[in-house]
């Protein structure tokens, strides 16, 4: 990937994050194709297949995939559509759990951008940790890692797909009430 | 400890202390006269299909290993070795034959049984009678509809006596077509900084909340919240032993905020009538509480979910999405996705619930706001006992009837120093 492109992604990524930080949402859903999937899984604690803490009764039917799966329950499973419900729903003044707002901070790191398929796509990846300040005292961190395919539309990069896996098992925050 | 339950609770006035959401001696009492008592949802029974198939949850504060031996019977035990008191198993499912604890080595079959100490014969001198020094198991273990529970009290009555009426309830979500339902992989976890209370009287009958509660969600298109409609019918339910189901009317059977789920129970209505009787002529079992903190829906979700105790002011909640398993894939697929955009963590109804409970979990921290009882007189003497259903139902969908038979419950397990003392209900 050429150093270009590498500071494009960059600087769109960079971007992105200044506009959920200072809540422009409508701003930052044009980011996004209008196919897009954003998908964040759950985790789970799974012994794997090597452990000794169990006998495995039947190794070759183990599953040893601790990130759920495309038909399991996830946190977040999206389309354009319903993210959009998710802005419009913060735009009504009854959303709670965003009133008083979320002070929050995304720090985008670990950039990497691949090759994929078409000349008009990538593959990037990368890590987050997402800030969050809310009421008096309350404070969450959300930490893990994304991956987006991204894609050029008449000049624009958009997110096509989005993939975010958080490294907790079980959520330590509350709820899930800001975007990644 | 000796506690005045009748000052904190007073259901005939419809007045709660707030002491009970937030101080610990109330707590401690609450694990062993609650938790350590009652039955308890541990798991749905296609969670751990397959001999070998376990899960880790809790009963209480109580680290519980449940688990299909490899004849395919399931049990409930501590997850906790006998011997220094650690945490057996630290996954929260897969598959074994055995478990091996990982301080000094002792390992325990999937049926609890002690089956292996090293240094047994050169360091004990053979002289450890491993048959008593298994796993520490339930005292009562049944299941209902595939929905597995567990007691930790050998005296407490069967589970069918506990469910009671209830059990009809149950069945009106997980029991409307042939084979039942099915839990969808993955599991929902998260901590929330509240008294597990307040979830639960909340699904235990709260229409109230929803038509403001959760305005936004329905204005922006991902529920249509039967419990918020004007139209008639429906009500509060309590089938007894603090069991709470809050009721829409019959007519709001279809409900879901997707078409392809519309038109699946549509497609349905017959058959779940068939089934269930007459009942559901009358009304929609839409939400509950199976007394004291499992709860479940149907409608934007199809959700049930346990609010663990982790101390007065905090709970983990463990929370899965299920399906009539006879329903075809696509419609379980919308059910997952809508499920999860209205209920858990980013469900947009559920994330404005938790700020409310942790709030009114937080505020009673005051010495002066704790002397002030909660307003629980909605609908206080507009119920009325409806043999039809089975459950002291109120005149209007918006009462706080069912969470006063709840705190009675509470109250009289609380007081009771046996089951006979608290039973009948």
């Amino acid at each position: 990937m050429n150093d270009g492109t590498l500071r494009e992604v960059e600087q769109f990524l960079y971007r992105e994050a200044r506009l959920l930080d200072s809540r422009r949402f409508s701003e930052w859903l044009d980011l996004f194709s209008e196919d897009v999937r954003y998908w964040m899984p759950t985790r789970s604690n799974r012994y794997p297949v090597n452990s000794k803490a169990i006998s495995i009764l039947d190794a070759s039917q183990y599953e040893e995939e601790e990130v759920s799966g495309e038909d399991e329950l996830a946190f977040m499973e999206e389309t354009k559509e319903t993210l959009e419900g998710r802005v419009a729903r913060l735009d009504t003044g009854m959303a709670w759990a965003e009133d008083p707002p979320s002070r929050t901070r995304h720090i985008i790191t670990n950039i990497e951008v691949e090759a994929e398929g078409s000349r008009d796509q990538m593959r990037v990846y990368s890590n987050f940790v997402m800030y969050r300040n809310r009421g008096e005292v309350d404070q969450d961190f959300y930490v893990g890692s994304r991956e987006d395919i991204l894609r050029r539309e008449g000049g624009q990069l958009r997110i096509s797909s989005r993939k975010i896996v958080l490294d907790q098992n079980v959520l330590l925050a509350k709820n899930i009430s800001n975007f990644f | 400890m000796v506690l005045d339950v009748k000052s904190l609770v007073d259901a005939d006035a419809g007045l709660i202390s707030r002491r009970i959401f937030i101080e610990d001696d109330i707590y401690q009492a609450e694990l062993e006269r609650i938790f350590a008592r009652c039955w308890l949802f541990l798991c749905h029974e296609t969670q751990i299909p397959e001999p070998g198939d376990f899960i880790t949850t809790y009963m209480g504060e109580d680290s519980v290993l449940v688990m299909r031996d490899s004849s395919g019977k399931i049990g409930a035990f501590l997850n906790v070795c006998p011997h220094r008191g650690n945490r057996l198993c630290r996954a929260d499912n897969g598959n074994a034959s055995a478990f091996i604890c990982a301080y000094h080595g002792w390992a325990f079959g999937n049926n609890g049984n002690l089956q292996g100490v090293p240094n047994l014969q050169d360091a004990y001198y053979n002289d450890l009678d491993r048959s008593k020094w298994g796993l520490v198991p339930v005292a009562q273990l049944d299941t209902y509809k595939g929905l597995v529970f567990a007691t930790f009290d050998k005296d407490a009555p069967s589970l069918m006596h506990y469910l009671g009426e209830m059990a009809w309830y149950l069945d009106s979500f997980f029991d409307r077509r042939e084979g039942g339902v099915e839990v969808i992989g993955g599991v929902h976890r998260w901590i929330i900084p509240c008294n597990w209370k307040l979830p639960a009287e909340n699904f235990g009958g709260d229409a109230y909340h929803v038509a403001w509660n959760h305005l936004s969600a329905l204005t922006s298109g991902f529920t249509q919240a039967p419990a918020a409609r004007q139209t008639p019918g429906g009500g509060t339910l309590s089938p007894g032993n603090g069991h709470c189901i809050l009721a829409v009317g019959a007519e709001d059977y279809s409900s879901a905020p997707t078409q392809i789920i519309q038109e699946y129970e549509e497609s349905i209505r017959a058959e779940t009538l068939s089934r269930l009787g007459p009942r559901l002529e009358k009304i929609t079992p839409n939400v509950g509480t199976l007394f004291p903190h499992m709860s479940f829906l149907r409608g934007s979700s199809r959700s049930f979910r346990v609010w663990h105790p982790k101390g007065p002011d905090k709970i983990e909640v463990i929370s899965c999405q299920f399906v009539d398993r006879a329903a075809p894939q696509e419609v379980k697929d919308a059910l997952r996705v809508t499920g999860l955009r209205a209920f858990g963590p980013s469900g947009v109804l559920e994330q404005d619930d938790m700020d409310n409970w942790e709030e009114c979990t937080r505020t009673n921290r005051g010495a002066v706001t704790r002397r002030y009882a909660l307003n629980y007189q909605m609908g206080l003497g507009h119920d009325r006992f409806d043999e039809e259903l089975g459950a002291w139902a109120s005149d209007f969908k918006l009462s706080d009837s069912n969470p006063r038979y709840f705190y009675q419950r509470w109250a009289s397990l609380m007081q009771a120093d046996s089951w006979e003392q608290v039973w009948p209900g």
